[in-house]
């Protein structure tokens, strides 16, 4: 019997790629179903180790799963009930602030643009600054006006799905084993062994995804302060954590981070160009870092996926399904190798084949076994 | 009155069920309380095998440990003759458990020798006993330790560890 532990051949990894290809498109429809799933998948390995402490101390796991999710639940209606009222008592100092930041950083590109008009002559004939001052300007004073609803309405249209991500966490906390159990009950004698290390390998696959996504989160938090401090930038911890959170979403992400960063940079130190090189510099090292060495590393050697690999699935789950893409392809990728490879290792046993054939043949005979009888 | 005794256990966790009784047939829960064995039936698969069938063969990768809830399992060297067997096990015995300490290959094929109802344990299921319950665990691994003793003293006739 071939070991889990060898990998799967070249012509299963095909298959695997093509059917991670073929979910993302089918997930990219049923994105209100995914994102609520995967968000509980995430609270669901984030709470385990609490649960399983709960537990430990002599609760039931369905008490443990209905205060963790009643908890998390809680937590959320109760920050959004704060949030509320603070975002429209303070809405209009906001935008205020805003347009001060884009002024700032409007006017960074400007001392930017007329440096460049100054070194090429070319430049000196279109009015590039004047139509990035105008575009940024006029895009902070209608912000509220054209792009506040519909921000406030896709919230409130995705609340009902992303209810859903605390439900479901808590029938995994309560229900995990009984789902196993179900599923194993439904598997043949011959595969029963197989088709539950399959299910514990799934779990442990999307769990080192979840955890390798915080470390990468905190690591990145962890180099941005330490370099936007060092480069003497106002809240370096607040810009840090925001980049880094901003920074699941692959390649979209850190341009919106690195883009605040030198927003605020520019609007607090006015003039100094040379800082904002710096900070620009600051998340590009990162970006190379992240890209060349954190993901492939730490996301993709905790799921085994070769980092070569990570990558090119970076690209074509962005072609496939943008964003959305950019953010599932990994997890995907890793559950689908997970099957792919018990599913090649079932079919290419021929003594696990056989023996589920032999039962059936048993079966059978015992199901037959009197109709001799009745004939004679 | 009889059921309202019946509840009364139920809710401080004495009455054992049918189900839990055969349970507690089976030596390596024999020391196990009655609201532990709750527990483990949490996390136990129930499976039924004909007469014949192969539960497990000699090399295959060891995942679950098996507890004979109803029946008769002959264990063999594999492709040896049906009558070349090592030992007849039935009700309330186990086999396998070589599989909760690790990954190594099965020594020797079990085949069911009647119809059969077994309870199958797996090894990540115990794992996370160990972390969750770890007084059932150490009860458990306290047996299992006896058990893998026993075996050890008659290995000298039989020459096989499961």
């Amino acid at each position: 019997m071939r070991n889990f532990r060898e990998g799967p051949r070249s012509i299963t990894w095909c298959l695997i790629i093509v059917a991670t290809c073929a979910l993302l498109f089918l997930f990219q429809k049923i994105l209100w179903l995914v994102v609520p799933f995967m968000l509980a998948l995430a609270l669901y390995h984030l709470l385990s180790p609490l649960s399983k402490r709960l537990i430990v101390a002599g609760l039931s796991s369905s008490f443990v799963a209905a205060i963790l999710s009643g908890a998390f639940l809680m937590v959320l209606g109760g920050t959004l009930l704060l949030v509320y009222p603070i975002v429209i008592a303070n809405i209009g100092e906001w935008q205020h602030t805003m347009t001060r930041y884009l002024n700032g950083g409007s006017a960074a590109i400007e001392a930017g643009i007329a440096s460049l008009q100054h070194e090429y002559a070319f430049l000196r004939k279109t009015d590039m600054s004047g139509m990035v001052r105008q575009n940024l300007v006029s895009f902070a004073e209608q912000f509220s006006g054209n792009n506040l609803g519909n921000i406030l309405f896709t919230i409130a249209a995705w609340m009902p799905s992303l209810l859903l991500a605390p439900v479901i966490t808590y029938f995994l906390l309560k229900d995990g084993a009984k789902l196993r159990k179900f599923v194993g009950s439904s598997v043949p004698n011959a595969y029963f062994e197989k088709t539950l290390y399959l299910l514990y390998a799934l779990d442990r696959t999307s769990r080192l995804y979840f955890i390798s996504m915080l470390k990468l989160a905190l690591i990145d938090a962890i180099f941005l302060f330490g370099g936007l401090w060092l480069l003497g930038v106002q809240s370096p911890l607040a810009l840090g954590l925001i980049a880094a959170i901003l920074g699941w979403v692959p390649y979209i992400g850190p341009l919106l981070g690195c883009a605040l960063a030198v927003i605020v940079t520019a609007t607090d130190f006015p003039g100094n160009i040379s800082l904002i090189y710096w900070v620009i510099g600051l998340f590009a090292l990162l970006r190379f870092l992240d890209d060349f060495l954190f993901v492939p590393y730490i996301v993709g050697k905790s799921m085994h996926i070769h980092p070569l690999l990570t990558l090119l699935m970076f690209f074509i789950g962005e072609a496939i399904a943008g964003v959305a893409g950019l953010m599932l392809v990994i997890p995907i990728l890793g559950m689908v190798m997970v099957i792919g490879e018990t599913m090649e290792i079932i079919f290419l046993d021929t003594r696990l084949r056989a023996r589920h054939a032999y039962a059936n043949r048993l079966h059978k005979i015992n199901a037959s076994r009197d109709f001799e009888v009745h004939q004679i | 009155m009889p059921s309202l005794i019946k509840k009364l256990e139920s809710f401080t966790g004495k009455f054992e069920s049918p189900q839990l009784a055969i349970l507690r047939s089976i030596s390596l829960f024999s020391q196990i309380a009655t609201g532990e064995l709750r527990t483990i039936r949490g996390l136990l698969h129930q499976r039924t095998y004909i007469k014949g069938e192969i539960v497990f063969d000699e090399g295959e990768e060891a995942q679950a440990v098996y507890f004979i809830l109803k029946g008769k399992v002959i264990i063999r060297r594999q492709g040896m003759p049906i009558d070349s067997m090592i030992a007849e096990l039935g009700d309330g015995q186990c086999f396998g458990e070589m599989a909760l300490l690790d990954d190594s290959p099965r020594m020797a094929q079990v085949r069911a020798a009647e119809d059969c109802v077994l309870d199958v344990l797996f090894r990540e299921d115990f794992l996370i006993l160990v972390q969750t319950h770890s007084q059932i665990a150490s009860k458990l691994s306290l047996e299992l330790a006896r058990m893998m003793g026993d075996r050890l003293r008659r290995q000298t006739t039989s020459g096989y560890i499961l």
